[in-house]
């Protein structure tokens, strides 16, 4: 019996193991293909640089000295200026999106009130926002933030107003039965119960976010990772370029994780049933 | 033969407080443009500590007759008093344990429990000892930081029990609360249900399709009839209890029910 336990004991580390190394497989996949593709000139280094080269220019993007090269040492300052866009842009867009999701979901007239109007611009491409933004807004970090927050709005709104809408209603019957008032009912039935919908409007916005920065820093601001990719692109800098895709790739990843876990630290229903 | 089963009249002199009061009870649903009488002309009076057992089939209105002692939604017409006060809303002097599982998913069985009795003004020591009391009367204290999503169909109805009886109702209304449950886990649950009564003997109006699960639990039966739905017939169960499934009087009841039922 006891040999029966290790085993299963083993088999279930080993998959755990497995497991562990399940995500990485295909950007593993991706770069020997990439590699091999590279060496035997198949593809021809000025369409797409060789990864080793990608990772010394990204090396040097990221540690190196101010200076040393066109574009070394530039990450933190375009990371930082990256960050705040979004972060404003999202932060906008969850304090509109939200509450106004919410409401709609359970009250029929402001459900209809909105619906019309919010789903007509949905249908509008963010990208032919960006014109009139910039005549509004210059060229600058409100541009960036407006369309950020626009984009983002769309997915958390409709999100928040599906979970709301779905919410079991015998768990809204429950609590009224046990004397709880529409404000309690609110924070602690309504939102927890509509939770896995708001969590995945939330996620979406944030993706989303990542791509419209790139759109709102195609405007020719200074500084900014979406800023640097345009830029690397009028002077020929392939290697930038996808280092620039690599950072956004990987931060956007970061942020959706960082997203979900501060969800669940604060929340017991992001932590439970999400 | 002696018989346990007689019809009574509603009781003129009751000795003690009625707790709950329906007179002329109706209710209408529009459908279609149509209208549809689910309830008809319902009478009840529920004494203070009794359990009253509403038996009939599916679709006779017993739940909705439930919904209406709840206030989840309005009656057509007739008066509903509990302890005197007109129903409109719902609230805690009701509390209603579901047939489907309604507990808050993202609660533990604890928090579950202990939901109703939040805000209310109480000590931090008095709360928990109080929720600890409630958790050990349905048997779950093991179970306390459980989720819902990783307990037994039994042991949820258990914290669904709880849950309301910490609030003290006038009432306690369960709609088929252990219909999804297996032979043995009903048993075992009526069993539960029986002795916390026995103990804080609250006024149970329990609503059942159930016939051995009425004859084990009430002290009267009300047999509702189908379209419209009305009180067919008032049984008096006088089996002491506990009441044993096999002895003949229990049969005999069961069988009488069960003709009742199929007029």
């Amino acid at each position: 019996m006891k040999k029966e336990s290790w085993a299963m004991q083993d088999a279930s580390t080993q998959k755990r193991g497995f497991n562990a190394f399940l995500p990485y497989i295909i950007p593993a996949a991706f770069l020997i293909i990439w590699m091999l593709v590279s060496e035997s000139g198949l593809i021809p280094n000025y369409l797409l640089p060789h990864p080793l080269e990608i990772g010394k220019t990204g090396y040097a993007y990221i540690f190196g000295k101010q200076g040393e090269a066109p574009y070394a040492g530039r990450f933190l300052s375009d990371a930082g200026a990256s960050l705040v866009r979004v972060g404003m842009g999202f932060a906008a867009a969850v304090v509109l999106g939200l509450p106004l999701g919410i409401v709609s979901g359970r009250l029929s007239r402001v459900q209809k009130f909105f619906s019309t109007t919010i789903n007509a611009l949905r249908a509008v491409p963010g990208i032919t926002w960006l014109p009139l933004a910039m005549v509004w807004f210059g060229i600058g970090i409100k541009t960036t933030v407006f369309l950020v927050g626009l984009a983002a709005f769309f997915p958390i709104y409709l999100n928040a107003a599906a979970g709301a809408t779905q919410v079991n209603p015998l768990l809204l019957q429950a609590g009224a039965m046990m004397g709880v008032r529409r404000i309690r009912g609110t924070f602690a039935i309504l939102l927890p119960g509509a939770m896995p919908h708001i969590m995945t409007g939330l996620r979406l916005g944030l993706g989303v976010s990542w791509a419209y920065l790139v759109l709102g820093e195609l405007t020719g601001v200074p500084n900014g990772l979406g800023a640097v990719i345009m830029d690397a692109r009028m002077l020929g800098r392939i290697d930038i370029i996808v280092v620039g895709i690599i950072i956004i790739a990987v931060i956007g990843r970061f942020s959706d994780q960082l997203l979900q876990a501060s969800m669940r630290f604060c929340f017991k229903s992001a932590r439970r049933i999400c | 033969m002696k018989t346990h089963l007689k019809a009574v009249p509603a009781p003129r002199h009751g000795r003690k407080q009625s707790i709950l009061e329906i007179s002329g009870l109706r209710k209408v649903f529009e459908v279609n443009g149509s209208f549809h009488t689910v309830l008809e002309d319902i009478n009840l009076r529920a004494e203070g500590g009794e359990l009253i057992c509403i038996l009939g089939r599916s679709g006779c209105g017993k739940s909705t007759l439930l919904k209406i002692l709840a206030g989840f939604i309005p009656s057509s017409s007739g008066a509903l008093h509990v302890k005197g006060k007109p129903v409109i809303h719902p609230g805690s002097d009701r509390c209603v344990v579901f047939q489907e599982d309604a507990l808050f998913p993202w609660l533990t069985v604890r928090e579950n429990i202990a939901f109703g009795l939040k805000g209310k003004g109480m000590g931090k020591k008095a709360f928990k000892k109080e929720v600890d009391r409630y958790l050990s009367l349905v048997g779950l204290s093991e179970f306390e930081n459980y989720v819902p999503g990783d307990i037994s169909g039994g042991m949820k109805q258990r914290v669904a029990l709880a849950r309301v009886l910490i609030l003290k109702p006038e009432v306690l209304l369960m709609d088929e609360p252990f219909v999804s449950l297996d032979a043995q886990t009903r048993e075992e649950m009526q069993n539960l249900l029986l002795s916390i009564w026995s103990v804080l003997a609250h006024t149970i109006i329990f609503v059942t399709h159930d016939v051995n699960e009425a004859v084990t639990l009430a002290d009267r039966i009300l047999i509702m009839g189908n379209d419209p739905g009305r009180i067919k017939e008032e049984i008096r169960i006088g089996l002491p209890r506990p009441r044993k499934r096999e002895t003949r009087e229990f049969l005999e009841l069961s069988r009488r029910l069960h003709e009742y039922l199929r007029d």
